[in-house]
């Protein structure tokens, strides 16, 4: 009865976000870092050179790029999205 | 062939000393001869879970330091044929024993036993490294919440570079009515985050603590759920196949009706 009349109240009102989804991504973010042992400043230094780099060959929209660590089956993965606003290859660059 | 299995976890207070307790008692149960080692020394406790404690005479460092012979340190637990403990000193501390020392000790247990489980203390540092240095297989005991699985995940990788095989995990203080409500991390939720098989789940349970209280591992009981759940992992640790019992509620008119009218229990359990 009970269990119904919570379905009904989380129709209605909307369920209340779920406490183990926040207990899951604090985990993947927490065993992200204790994994790379790169400070965030270390991180930050990374990102600027990979994006020095990058803009030697195309011309990137800064706002859009996204830059992070990832973590799946216990193996991290830097992933990146690099909105590129023109292609600037210079001939014999 | 003999095999040595530490029990781990990296946090303490997730139930590693209750599960090598159940394990060892039983693998006992299950006919086979067994030594269950408390490697935290200076804080020994095994023998408490297993209602041993008035009968230790001499402990491990005694033995790796040749005050006493293995056989004297041994105490042969008279409910159940072939289960013996190893327990740990209480008046030293980790550093009496070297990880060689625990090598030939296990490699001494394992001429004379089939299975040699290994209680290993709380944290990564000495104590840790002896009680992984003689083992051939390794548990993970973890709780579903978020220190624990990170220390999970941190001991993992420590196993892992120790030439260990893969090791397995158990899911302790499981909770099915707060997974049920989304407030505890599910089984899948975990092993999505650790990476490594599953060979138990234990529920969160009252008979843990009366079992402790008592000195007499719940696995002696076949009543208990507790018990229950570590006579599956025990089967799994033998290398039977069993499957894992659904553990959410059942749902539609019959299942509750039969809740209803006190057939089955409120709660499933794990």
């Amino acid at each position: 009865m009970r269990g119904i009349f919570k379905k009904f109240q989380d129709t209605v009102f909307g369920a209340p976000p779920a406490s183990k989804d926040d207990a899951k991504q604090r985990l993947k973010v927490l065993l992200i870092h204790d994994q790379v042992a790169l400070t965030p400043a270390q991180l930050d230094a990374m990102r600027e050179e990979i994006m020095d780099v990058i803009s030697r060959y195309v011309e990137v929209d800064d706002n859009g790029v996204e830059f992070r660590l990832s973590r799946e089956d216990g193996a991290i993965s830097l992933v990146s999205n690099v909105p590129v606003r023109r292609v600037t290859a210079r001939a014999s660059a | 062939m003999s095999q040595c299995i530490v029990v781990t976890s990296g946090k303490g207070g997730v139930g590693k000393t209750t599960t090598s307790a159940n394990l060892g008692a039983g693998l006992a149960l299950a006919g086979n001869r067994v030594a269950v080692v408390d490697a935290d020394i200076g804080l020994r406790n095994l023998d408490v879970i297993l209602g041993l404690e008035n009968r230790i005479v001499y402990d491990l460092v005694q033995v790796v330091e040749g005050e006493c012979r293995l056989k004297q340190a041994l105490i042969r637990d008279k409910r159940v044929e072939g289960l013996f403990l190893l327990p740990a000193a209480q008046t030293r501390d980790k550093n009496a024993v070297s990880p060689d020392d625990m090598r030939r000790l296990v490699g001494e247990l394992k001429e004379e036993f089939d299975y040699v489980i290994i209680d290993c203390p709380a944290g990564i540092e000495q104590g840790f490294k002896n009680s992984i240095a003689g083992a051939d297989r390794a548990l993970i005991v973890t709780t579903p919440e978020v220190s624990a699985i990170r220390d999970a995940d941190r001991i993992i990788g420590m196993v892992e570079a120790h030439d260990l095989p893969e090791p397995e995990l158990i899911i302790n203080r499981y909770r099915a009515g707060m997974v049920e409500r989304g407030d505890m991390m599910n089984k899948e939720d975990i092993l999505e985050i650790l990476a490594i098989p599953l060979i138990g789940m234990v529920p969160d349970h009252e008979d843990v603590i009366i079992s402790a209280n008592r000195g007499q591992p719940a696995v002696f009981d076949e009543n208990s759920v507790v018990g229950q759940a570590y006579r599956r992992i025990t089967d799994r640790v033998v290398g039977h196949e069993v499957p894992f019992p659904s553990f959410e509620t059942p749902t539609g008119m019959w299942a509750t009706m039969k809740r209803w009218m006190g057939l089955a229990p409120m709660r499933e359990v794990v």
